[in-house]
């Protein structure tokens, strides 16, 4: 998957009418709720095959640490 | 429903006949727009028609059953061609007794496509927060008497109806901080221009319904009531309309 394909897909998954960048802040985005960190979680379980829980947002604070985590970004 | 619903747009699926129409033609009287989705051409345009305002009633011809994946996609194509929605009424739905004798695997799943992951799917578009308007937001959803008393032969029919309730009240959740609602209806028997001419219907059942079998009228007055604002402060909720069916 490419940084734009990733990007765009995450985007949906938060519902978030502007375009997201990988340098984007996630405490940033006014729908980075409850729900959009669950949201997230199951994301990158059904699309990557990756396991998170909310702690992990603790270290992932950035959509690029998002990517990092589903391994589409080094 | 609010003197400002001519600004107010709604989905209606199953639009081209029963309860769908029904609700279409309500909603439309209360000067709503209505996307009216069907799968029958002729018979959405008899509802354009009889609205008498064509200019609110804008027909859709899908069939839910195809390309349920799809569907998310489909609400946001709507959503660019008409604009942001106040919500959705989900009718579109297939009734069938298959009795486990005769049950197949392929019958259960095109009942749960139907019934259950078609809505589903089409939640999931609308409740996207760049495709509905926020706060004031209403979903309903046509479920079914059978969800509850499951009679023989609706193992299939039953659980998919009784699954749509259970998923109203987890999404009921899901958007409950934004200031959307959704609910359910389970109606008992109605009387339809289709199920009028089961004779059936009339001579064995009868007897369920102290209050007579239930109109159009009724399952619409009750799903009017919950898109409104007048049902602020109601979400999660599935209601048994039975005409007092013990």
């Amino acid at each position: 998957m490419t940084h734009e394909e990733f990007l765009e897909k995450f985007q949906d998954v938060l519902q978030t009418e502007e375009p997201l960048g990988m340098d984007t802040v996630l405490e940033d985005l006014v729908e980075w709720d409850s729900l959009a960190r669950m949201a997230t979680v199951a994301f990158l379980d059904s699309d990557f095959g990756v396991g998170a829980t909310f702690e992990d947002f603790v270290e992932m604070r950035t959509v690029a640490d998002v990517a990092r985590k589903a391994g589409v970004a080094s | 429903m609010t003197s400002s619903d001519g600004e107010r747009l709604f989905l209606v699926t199953g639009a081209s006949s029963g309860i769908g129409r029904g609700i279409a033609l309500r909603l439309s009287a209360t000067g709503a727009r209505v996307i009216a989705l069907g799968r029958d051409a002729d018979r959405l345009g008899e509802v354009v028609r009889e609205c008498g305002c064509p200019e609110r009633m804008h027909p859709e011809i899908r069939d839910l059953a195809g390309e349920i994946e799809q569907l998310p996609g489909y609400v946001r194509s709507l959503k660019e061609k008409y604009g942001k929605l106040h919500g959705m009424v989900s009718c579109a739905g297939v009734s069938e007794i298959r009795p486990l004798q005769v049950l197949k695997y392929g019958d259960c799943k095109r009942i749960f496509d139907i019934n259950y992951f078609a809505p589903l799917m089409l939640a999931k578009g609308l409740l996207d927060r760049r495709h509905n308007v926020g706060r004031g937001t209403s979903l309903v959803f046509i479920a079914s008497i059978e969800a509850h008393l499951a009679d023989k032969g609706m193992a299939s029919y039953a659980g998919s109806k009784a699954a749509l309730v259970a998923s109203v009240r987890s999404i009921s959740r899901e958007v409950a901080a934004s200031g959307i609602r959704v609910n359910a209806i389970s109606p008992g028997d109605i009387l339809t221009p289709m199920t009028a001419k089961v004779e059936g219907m009339r001579n064995d059942r009868s007897h369920f319904y102290p209050l007579g079998f239930g109109t159009v009228d009724d399952v619409a007055a009750l799903a009017l009531f919950l898109l409104s604002d007048d049902a602020r402060w109601i979400t999660g909720q599935n209601y048994i309309l039975d005409g007092g069916h013990p």
